[in-house]
């Protein structure tokens, strides 16, 4: 049971920070599916720079960076360049999952895992049994998560800047009458976003684990995505689904390790997903009736622009 | 052409504008526009629908960047689209579309458009509550400032678009059509505030469409046509309503779209019941209680009431978009009560919905498409289980109607041709769609352009041209004028007219009295979603008032 709860916190933590890059987006008005992409990008340029350099540090910074540029390429392709934003971003998915499976071979001459020996920093180290398993040997990013969560609400809740943003996602219109520039909003909530997957990616690799691999992130920027929605585009909430679906990853990983010998394996690495489709579900049920209301509101919606 | 006449007081003008242009493709909405606003006045902005009064006033915000010409206000240029640049010169906009965002509470909004200075980048709800009870408090809201925009009725957001226009101390209120949304009294109550701000030393500009109201409020007027300023400013105590109408028509529309009328073949006489219809209350208005209503073949029934007492559930239950919990509809007799929507329209049920923009068209459709879609789906069910009747307006395959012999054939068949095949000629739909809109007087450059770059009138041609179309029963017309220029609503009101001549039932919602008892063969009033009084013509327009409150009951 601890050990569960312990994963459960190592699952969920990447999964929650790439989650709050989603609201960020989601809140500006745009369907950012190119998490998954920033996420593993992200990952990947943690190891190599991190493994190269020997710190861990500069590995961080250096995936910081990465991001940060993929999100304006990402802003600059569907804001300027005005292309569909869902194309873009299942766009900017496939440059980060080949583009990161090329250089391991390009640059390290390496196929399928790059182990290394840097890694973030942990804590609470040392507890093998009892309740201290749930808190120990986890990465300083799991511990900051729920700071960056907080962070997150009072930006996007309590601040003029979360008003714009929401102005932005909600109604241009009204963003641009008071004389805020939907363009740059947004693009500063991608450039959010693109920090947090950053950090989303190095926890994957250098925090949970010792490695690069490819396509390590395996759909966790699809399943943080799916949280958002989950999480009614509410940080606290998209945390709570991000908790979640950790949670279910979590149970996968322990029945794996526990019941593999009756249970077939495929069906436990199932068992996610089958509880992530189950959830949104239900998310859906549950919101159904205020959108029904939302949709009354139409008449006032924007005519132009 | 741009000094203002009379006697202008002194110091710079308020708003000054050089020879403005702005063409979005081959439509010129505004061509060599310059204007000279004299300071602590109330001017008008007049002009029919599409003469560019929005765009106009786009640019002066700062919203819309010209092609030419330049903005000044207060002395200070304003560089081509820079809200920011206009607001710190002292502009304030109240545009015709609500600029608050629906799901904001009202200081989060306030907080969001008013810009105020002093504001903290974080905040706590209540100290942001605080900051703006007094400005609310001002204007007599009772809005609680926690309340959600998407909550308010429609004029407490009205008064909350100007209690923002107004934080800032602006020097210069801009008005796109605020009267667009708002009930004869909150205009005059809107009217009152404007004096008021005038008097304090504001200019204002205020874009308008009815000529009573700018005889009521404005003290110059100008007027564009086409995108050209045809007058002004000139002072309103000069200009002669005659003078006015003319500039604002011009001088080639005046003998205009006689409607082809022919008698409508129906069933019964009565055209549409209802009978002690309830149903549940949606968001906004209370459900309807008990409504008994019937439109017999040949007459117009008006529905008065203040905004908000069930009009909108009356609709959607009519035209089948909403269900019903007590009571019967029929429709050229025969129980439509639970029917789905297409087998009413089938029946000869029109709707001309309240919200063009959203309920009458698809924005984004092709003009054609819009025109067609009902046809286009529907179209076996509507013409093979109901052949179609004669109706009132021409059928589109028969320009004259007269022909006879091989002609007559070749239309019978291709006709037929139409009806049977499974597939479809779009270019049959767009010719049809041409000749439908061209009746209607549609202005458009191509039957494949957006429904959204029509203006406001124009679309109402368009849904006109569509549900008034062969098989026409009873129409159900909610608000058909509003917002609408004044040669357009007299077109809406004479199609109504041709209608009920020609044998139609037409049941009229609207909340303009003086529309309802010019065309209302007999009128209801809705409140609180029950029929309160019944009345027939000559109208008392206390008596009809006193319903409308609920002070009849």
């Amino acid at each position: 049971m601890e050990q569960i709860l312990a994963t459960t916190l190592r699952s969920a933590a990447p999964l929650v920070l790439v989650a709050m890059a989603g609201v960020f987006a989601f809140r500006a008005g745009i369907f950012h599916l190119g998490l998954e992409g920033l996420m593993i990008a992200g990952a990947f340029a943690t190891v190599a720079v991190g493994d190269t350099t020997g710190s861990v540090e500069l590995g961080v910074l250096a995936a910081i960076g990465v991001c940060l540029l993929l999100s304006a390429l990402y802003w600059w392709v569907i804001g300027p360049l005005g292309a569909n934003v869902i194309i873009a971003g299942l766009g900017l998915t496939s440059i980060g999952l080949g583009g990161t499976a090329y250089a391991l071979g390009a640059i390290f001459d390496v196929r399928g895992s790059l182990f290394t020996d840097v890694v973030l920093p942990r804590p609470v180290t040392g507890s093998t049994s009892g309740a201290g398993v749930i808190i120990s040997e986890h990465s300083i990013f799991v511990w900051i998560t729920p700071v960056i969560v907080l962070a997150a609400w009072v930006v996007l809740r309590r601040s003029r800047f979360g008003l714009r943003l929401a102005a932005v996602g909600e109604y241009p219109f009204a963003a641009r009458s008071a004389g805020v520039n939907p363009s740059m909003v947004r693009l500063q909530a991608l450039l959010i976003g693109g920090a947090l997957c950053a950090l989303g990616g190095a926890e994957l690799s250098v925090g949970a684990l010792r490695n690069f691999t490819e396509n390590m992130t395996n759909g966790r920027g699809f399943i943080a995505f799916v949280a958002v929605i989950f999480g009614a585009w509410h940080p606290i909430g998209a945390a709570f689904a991000g908790l979640f679906f950790g949670f279910a990853d979590a149970i996968g990983i322990q029945s794996q390790i526990n019941i593999t010998e009756r249970v077939p394996r495929e069906f436990v690495l199932m068992i996610p997903f089958v509880l992530t489709i189950f959830a949104v579900w239900l998310g859906g049920l549950w919101r159904r009736r205020s959108l029904e209301a939302e949709a009354g509101y139409a008449e006032l919606r924007e005519p132009d622009f | 052409m741009t000094a203002p006449s009379g006697p202008a007081p002194a110091g710079a003008p308020a708003v000054r504008c050089r020879s403005l242009g702005v063409s979005f493709g081959a439509v010129r909405a505004l061509h060599g526009v310059s204007l000279e606003l004299a300071p602590g006045r109330i001017h008008a902005l007049v002009g029919q629908n599409g003469a560019g009064k929005t765009t106009l006033a786009k640019v002066l915000g700062g919203l819309q960047v010209p092609d030419t010409g330049d903005v000044h206000i207060a002395g200070k240029e304003i560089p081509p689209g820079d809200v920011s640049a206009a607001k710190a010169a002292g502009l304030a906009m109240v545009h015709q579309h609500f600029s608050l965002p629906p799901s904001f509470t009202v200081a989060e909004a306030l907080e969001l458009t008013a810009a105020r200075p002093g504001g903290r980048a974080v905040y706590r709800r209540g100290d942001l509550q605080q900051r703006w009870r007094d400005d609310v408090a001002e204007i007599g809201g009772t809005a609680a400032l926690s309340t959600r925009i998407r909550d308010l009725p429609v004029e407490a957001r009205q008064s909350l678009e100007i209690v923002r226009a107004l934080a800032t101390e602006a020097s210069v209120l801009l008005l796109d059509e605020p009267t667009a949304l708002l009930t004869p009294v909150a205009t005059d109550a809107l009217f009152e505030r404007l004096r008021h701000l005038r008097d304090s030393g504001v200019t204002v500009l205020v874009v308008l469409h009815k000529l009573r109201e700018v005889a009521a409020v404005a003290d110059t007027v100008s007027v564009l046509r086409d995108g050209e300023l045809v007058l002004g400013p000139a002072e309103m105590s000069e200009v002669s309503q005659g003078r006015l109408s003319d500039a604002i028509v011009g001088p080639a529309d005046h003998a205009d779209d006689e409607v082809g009328v022919r008698a409508i073949a129906h069933d019964q006489e009565t055209l549409l019941e209802l009978a002690g219809v309830s149903s549940g209350e949606s968001a906004f208005e209370p459900g309807l209680s008990g409504v008994d209503l019937r439109v017999e073949a040949g007459e117009i029934v008006g529905v008065a009431g203040v905004e908000g007492n069930g009009q909108r559930s009356l609709v959607s239950v009519i035209a089948g978009l909403s269900p019903l919990s007590e009571g019967s509809i029929h429709i050229d007799g025969d129980e439509m009560t639970a029917a789905a929507p297409a087998r009413r329209r089938m029946r000869g049920l029109r709707l001309v919905p309240f919200d063009r923009n959203t309920e009458g068209v698809s924005q984004s459709a092709p003009l054609w498409l819009n025109q067609s879609a009902l046809r286009l789906i529907g179209r076996e069910g509507l013409e093979t289980l109901y052949p179609p009747r004669r109706g009132w307006v021409h059928s589109v395959h028969s320009p004259g109607s007269s022909d006879r012999g091989p002609r007559q054939m070749a239309r019978l068949l291709n006709d037929w041709w139409q009806r049977r095949s499974p597939l479809i000629s779009l270019r049959q739909y767009k010719w049809q769609a041409t000749q439908a809109m061209d009746r209607w007087r549609v202005r458009y450059d191509n039957v494949t352009q957006p429904a959204e770059s029509l203006s406001g009138g124009n679309i109402q041609r368009l849904i006109l041209s569509r549900e008034l179309d062969s098989g026409l029963e009873a129409l159900v017309a909610a608000q058909p004028t509003r917002g609408l220029d004044f040669a357009a609503t007299e077109f809406v009101r004479r199609s109504l007219r041709g209608l009920r001549d020609a044998g139609a039932g037409v049941l009229l919602i609207s909340s303009d009295l003086d529309e309802l008892f010019e065309l209302s063969d007999r009128l209801l009033v809705m409140y609180g979603g029950q029929i309160v009084a019944r009345f027939d013509g000559p109208y008392d327009r206390r008596a009809v008032g006193d319903a409308m409150t609920g002070a009849v009951r």
